[in-house]
């Protein structure tokens, strides 16, 4: 493992395991965490992300360009016109809302199937499970909200803040809507009447998620604070100075967990536990 | 541009359903749906003064047709030659436009799980030829041709006074004209009145309050990030990285 005791002394440098708050750095503790990285998304999680970016990328234009009812309709004229003349006929593009749906669905279906115990499991504990300090960050940001908050003010957060959260607990409950009521309207596997209700259902779902996309898409790319978590989507690697400071409580369990593991490895070595913890300490 | 229609003289019919057999087994339409019908009615009045007709129909290829307007994705619309066709690629069969008709004149084919009704056999009068009703029709009962065209049977007949049937409270404007001479359409008018347009609830609260809604929240919060970035913009990044 590429834990190095050097870095490790780093850390008890820091000195706040078990600190209930990050505290203030000096300029040298930030230097040095700022040039180390840890892991944040396994290759799984990339590689899911973007194929979902994409097919939603896909999906949004062609079915917004699908609903074409003057009571229904809620993109412009323009805009079907020409997403109908890019495919040719209305059906066509039907057609292929259909087929990438599919493509969509059954990417999920394998990552969520081959994926249970490691990724789905981890995804539902880290990601929709609320604890008290998430309540505790809504309460300040919304009370700092027009303000500009100082990230430490916080309760400290685990690998994902309330806010992505709550957003993850949307995405996560429309996307089993539209893997429901997408395959009954494309293959009429219920009656008329079920059809009708998947149809707005779908609808419901999707605009919630597109609704909260804009500020998902802003605040991962262009918000300065939460720029590293663009890049970690990437390279599955954020710098501690960012997991220090936003994810705290992430940061405090992954280091835990290194020096755990450090322990181990020096008692495997034939030392005892109190030697193995000196010798972590030095 | 023509305008397609269809006279039925009320008269000429012997009710002997030819039009509707030669229908079902052209469109191979599944018992006990219609493209084309003929519903026989029972005998009206006390002998000797006996009126017996039958209500012959299909679908009226409306001026105001509420199925076009009804159907989300726009798999059923109306052609420029008044023709009320649907695209069996782009249906999936929600039943929006059957529950929109006011005569019932659709169906939901149970084979092919999409809407099936009359289109006026719309490829052979592309090819210059009639419907197969038309064709088939013994007594002459059905004229179908060109209500643009101020010379052909149809537009005469209408001139003449052929009716299309209507109610006070539903008329969207129907192209099938019933050419009655014996004082029998009422008859029919009373027994298949046309009835208003349906909406289903999910559409109803769909179009009422979830697109509003949902305009409102995607506006709502494009906006906000928007004003973010201009903020983000306007004060300009950090030179020193922190």
């Amino acid at each position: 493992m590429g834990v190095k005791l050097s870095e490790v002394q780093e850390d008890i440098k820091l000195d706040h395991y078990l600190l209930k708050k990050p505290r203030k750095l000096t300029i040298e503790q930030k230097r040095i965490l700022a040039h180390r990285v840890m892991k944040k998304h396994g290759v799984a999680a990339i590689t899911l992300h973007w194929v979902n970016a994409i097919c939603w990328l896909i999906l949004i234009p062609t079915g917004a360009a699908l609903i074409s009812a003057n009571y229904l309709q809620f993109v412009p004229n323009w805009f079907i016109n020409m997403m109908t003349d890019i495919f040719g006929t209305r059906g066509a593009m039907l057609h292929f809302h259909i087929m990438i749906g599919v493509f969509w669905l059954s990417t999920l279906l394998v990552y969520g199937i081959f994926g249970f115990k490691n990724y789905l499991l981890k995804f539902i504990r880290d990601d929709l499970v609320f604890y008290k300090e998430d309540i505790q960050w809504f309460i300040t940001k919304l009370s700092c909200l027009i303000g500009r908050i100082e990230p430490h003010e916080c309760p400290p957060q685990g690998p994902y803040n309330a806010g992505q959260k709550a957003y993850a607990v949307v995405v996560a409950f429309s996307t089993v809507i539209l893997i429901v009521t997408g395959p009954i309207m494309a293959f009429h596997l219920l009656s008329a009447e079920f059809i009708r209700w998947a149809m707005l259902l779908h609808f419901i779902a999707t605009m919630s998620i597109v609704a909260g996309l804009f500020v998902h898409i802003y605040m991962a790319a262009i918000f300065p604070e939460e720029r590293p978590a663009f890049f970690s989507m990437i390279t599955g690697k954020v710098n501690e100075l960012y997991a220090y400071l936003h994810h705290y409580k992430w940061w405090v369990d992954v280091k835990m967990k290194e020096h755990a593991f450090l322990r181990e490895e020096y008692m495997k070595d034939g030392l005892t536990f109190d030697e193995a913890e000196q010798l972590k300490e030095l | 541009m023509s305008k397609y229609a269809m006279v039925i003289d009320m008269n000429r019919c012997i009710v002997c359903h030819s039009c509707e057999v030669a229908c079902r087994s052209h469109y191979d339409v599944p018992v006990p749906h219609y493209r084309n019908w003929v519903h026989d009615l029972p005998p009206q009045g006390v002998y000797p003064d006996i009126k017996k007709t039958a209500y012959i129909g299909l679908c009226n290829h409306c001026d105001d047709s509420p199925c076009t307007e009804a159907c989300p994705s726009g798999a059923t619309y109306k052609r420029e030659d008044g023709i009320v066709v649907i695209d069996e690629q782009l249906c999936i069969g929600c039943g929006l436009c059957i529950e929109a008709c006011p005569y019932g004149a659709r169906y939901l084919n149970p084979e092919i799980e999409k809407v099936d009704k009359c289109d006026f056999c719309v490829e052979r009068v592309e090819d210059g030829s009639q419907p197969v009703c038309v064709e088939t029709c013994i007594g002459h009962a059905r004229i179908f041709g060109d209500l643009d065209d101020p010379n052909s049977e149809v537009s005469k007949l209408v001139g003449e006074g052929a009716i299309p049937l209507i109610s006070e409270q539903v008329n969207v404007g129907p192209n099938i004209y019933y050419k009655d001479d014996r004082d029998v359409f009422p008859v029919v008018e009373a027994a298949f009145p046309p009835r208003e347009p349906r909406m289903p609830t999910p559409q109803s609260w769909w179009s009422k309050f979830f697109i509003p809604a949902f305009k409102l929240a995607v506006a709502g919060t494009f906006l906000g990030q928007a004003a973010a970035f201009a903020v983000q913009l306007y004060k300009g990044e950090s030179e020193v990285k922190e």
